[in-house]
């Protein structure tokens, strides 16, 4: 894509975003979880496709801001809107601390050693807090109420995860033009030459899931208020939906582009809701199909699709980190 | 690539236009009222699920076979809006959301599980959509000043208090002192067994029983060995085990497979997982929590007795009902007999009807409290003689004596 078109788009899709919530009302709820997933997939996208880590525990994070949150709004006695600003800073603090400490353990394995090492993650901290009275163990917590007439929580929601997603967006477009970016891919394409040309690999890998985490547990923090219950593994920890959700988004969209996840994220949200409307009981067979059926015609995503199909119109720097 | 952006922008909107064109449907549409709920017809609780639909649309068949609701003098069918939760609460609250916001229903039935209520609770509250609900026991529901909650069923600390209580009074019949009793514990770890196993230490601690085990179980619950294997070893008087219809199985199979030798052994969700069709003779003697039982003398308009409900159940479904089943049925009950007093549709009308509920259904006695719990049916406590459920417990309703103590598997 030319850089002429990509501000263009991105007008588009902020235009869509601001105006969304108010063309469709009821879909308010639907449209928040829409944003959160596209952040949930271009942060997975940090470390699993620009740097080539693919990582099955970055739920931990999402999950530590959860808690975090919660619990500070249930602890400090601050009013609704500064306990939830508060709380969801703090839980982006620890999952970002986590992150620095457990990346600097497990992220000096490469390659599939380190996507088995971060299996366990999320698993292991839905146990912890499953049996921690503090965390309301096996019961989990349930955040205070929105304070605020019906329907305006998920249109608070809607916004805030919106102008999170952009941020996010806008960060990580300018991030991965400069030298950073850079020492990412170089990463991915060939870590030991990286190397060789005096990278610290390490902090470069650490620096980037730990940015990754940091944005997983503000929205963690906000998710636990918007869906109103905490449970350990069913939402706080929950691997097998969200864990494996923002993983699927960024492959189906395209890993290691900057559109792919927020395409996936968006692709994902509304195939699936469509599914549960119309195959009651059978959406998550629908969903397996759809998947196996992704991986086999599209293996390099929506995005790494299209740019086989029209090379041309790509604009050279994005095709050649994609080949290099 | 505009192409390919114009496409995908193309498919988006299209997705986004059959979303809203499903549309349609309205709280009351002509001679319809619309419930709304969220089951898990999926996941973890797919059995109990099940059991909860089907209560409901037993119910719903029932009265709209029988005429209908009269409401201000028109009659009115009920029909459910169903949607799948996957047993997760993160998508019950966004079922919840979205049965309020896009299918526009104003009254809501419960999900399955405390863990799914309590997700789901908190939304139908902002929105002052009343929910009856049939299936969220935990106490922890109704200490959060909640106005749109109705729950038809008993809630979690009184589930086998009549268990422990009963244990206390065999032994002073067998001259020991209750004190001597030891108590064995193996609770699920999740809302609704945290809530029993509160209850039941609550217990243990004021008749004076030591708890010599109390163990968590995960809640994909395959395998509780490392439990029974303490049991063997520490010889508790009572075994009691909570974990929804997978914890029941798992007990009754792995008692059996290991020779556990313990005197009481007292669970819930008997009739939900059908110990008695998949154990036969091993289900022998075990003690069952229970919401009702088609034994009881309760009865209503539309279905009669309890036995009554109970043959319908079996005519329909091919079994006979769980209680899961017969207290969703009764949720119904609850809100057809609340539009009939409201005389209207309002969300609030109906709610403070719903609030001064006083009825008899075929499931028990219904009178809601100022947090919303039923306080007018106690448990039941079943035990299993002779390949049938007998209620033992409270004595108002024993069909038989319990039989006491359970004999060694070397003798049975």
């Amino acid at each position: 894509m030319t850089l002429r078109r990509q501000p263009l788009l991105m007008l588009a899709v902020a235009a869509a975003g601001v105006a969304l919530p108010f063309v469709i009302p009821d879909y308010r709820a639907q449209i928040a979880m829409l944003w959160a997933l596209v952040i949930m997939a271009q942060t997975w996208d940090i470390t699993g496709g620009q740097t080539g880590y693919n990582s099955f525990g970055n739920i931990l994070f999402f999950g530590v801001g959860m808690y975090a949150s919660v619990v500070v709004q249930r602890d400090v006695g601050l009013d609704y809107f500064p306990g939830l600003v508060l709380g969801m800073v703090v839980g982006a603090g620890i999952a970002a601390a986590l992150a620095v400490l457990l990346g600097s353990m497990i992220l000096r394995m490469r390659g599939h050693y380190f996507a088995i090492a971060t299996l366990g993650l999320g698993i292991a901290a839905g146990e912890i807090a499953g049996g921690w009275d503090y965390l309301g163990a096996g019961s989990g917590l349930s955040p205070p109420l929105f304070p605020a007439p019906p329907g305006t929580a998920n249109l608070f929601f809607a916004y805030l995860f919106f102008g999170l997603a952009a941020l996010v967006f806008v960060l990580l477009a300018a991030l991965y033009r400069t030298r950073f970016g850079l020492a990412l891919n170089a990463i991915r394409d060939n870590e030991d030459k990286a190397e060789a040309m005096g990278l610290h690999t390490g902090v470069y890998k650490v620096t980037a899931w730990t940015m990754a985490a940091f944005v997983l547990g503000l929205v963690g923090g906000a998710m636990g208020n918007m869906l109103g219950f905490v449970d350990p593994r069913d939402t706080a920890f929950a691997g097998a939906t969200f864990g494996v959700w923002m993983v699927l988004m960024a492959i189906l969209g395209g890993k290691g582009t900057l559109w792919g996840p927020v395409l996936g994220a968006v692709i994902f949200h509304i195939t699936q809701e469509l599914l549960w409307t119309h195959l009651l009981g059978w959406q998550r067979v629908a969903l397996g199909v759809i998947i196996v059926g992704i991986v086999v015609f599209f293996p390099q995503g929506i995005l790494g699709w299209a740019r086989t199909r029209w090379p041309a119109r790509h604009e050279p720097r994005e095709q050649g980190s994609e080949r290099a | 690539m505009v192409k390919a952006w114009a496409g995908i922008a193309g498919i988006a909107a299209l997705g986004l236009s059959v979303l809203a064109a499903g549309e349609a449907q309205a709280k009351v549409e002509g001679d319809t009222v619309y419930l709304g709920a969220a089951v898990s017809l999926t996941g973890k609780y797919t059995t109990a699920g099940e059991h909860t639909q089907r209560g409901y649309d037993l119910a719903v068949k029932t009265i709209n076979d029988a005429g209908g609701i009269t409401v201000g003098g028109k009659t009115y069918r009920l029909e459910v809006i169903y949607y799948d939760d996957e047993s997760t609460p993160a998508r019950g609250a966004q079922l919840a959301e979205r049965l309020i916001n896009q299918d526009d229903v104003e009254f809501m039935l419960g999900p399955y599980s405390s863990g799914l209520t309590k997700a789901i609770a908190p939304v139908t509250e902002q929105y002052g959509v009343p929910m009856v609900e049939a299936n969220g026991a935990s106490l922890q529901l109704f200490n959060k000043g909640y106005r749109y909650l109705f729950a038809v069923l008993s809630t979690t600390e009184q589930y086998l208090a009549s268990a422990v209580a009963l244990a206390a009074e065999l032994a002073e019949r067998e001259g020991r002192d209750p004190a001597t009793l030891k108590l064995a514990g193996a609770f699920e770890n999740d809302p609704f067994s945290q809530d029993i196993r509160a209850g039941v230490l609550a217990d243990a601690e004021k008749l004076g029983i030591q708890v010599v085990i109390d163990d968590q179980l995960p809640p994909e619950l395959n395998d509780m060995a490392a439990t029974l294997a303490k049991t063997k070893a520490l010889k508790p008087d009572i075994l009691v085990v909570s974990g929804h219809s997978k914890g029941a199985a798992l007990a009754i199979r792995q008692v059996e497979e290991m020779r556990v030798d313990v005197p009481m052994l007292a669970i819930t969700h008997c009739d939900s997982a059908d110990v008695i069709g998949k154990f036969g003779a091993a289900s022998e003697y075990t003690l069952c929590a229970s919401q009702w039982a088609p034994t009881l003398s309760y009865q209503d308009d539309v279905f009669g007795s309890a036995a009554d409900f109970a043959a319908t159940f079996e005519a329909e479904y091919g079994y006979a009902p769980p209680y899961q089943a017969a207290e969703s049925s009764a949720a119904v009950l609850v809100f057809a007999d609340a539009f009939e007093r409201a005389g209207g549709f309002d969300k609030d009308a109906v709610r403070d009807a719903l609030a001064a509920t006083e009825m008899q259904t075929f499931y028990g006695n219904i009178k809601f409290d100022e947090t919303g719990k039923n306080i007018a049916k106690p448990m039941v406590l079943y035990q299993i003689q002779d390949g049938a459920y007998v209620v033992v417990a409270p004595t108002r309703w024993a069909a038989s004596e319990v039989r006491h103590p359970t004999p060694p598997w070397s003798e049975r």
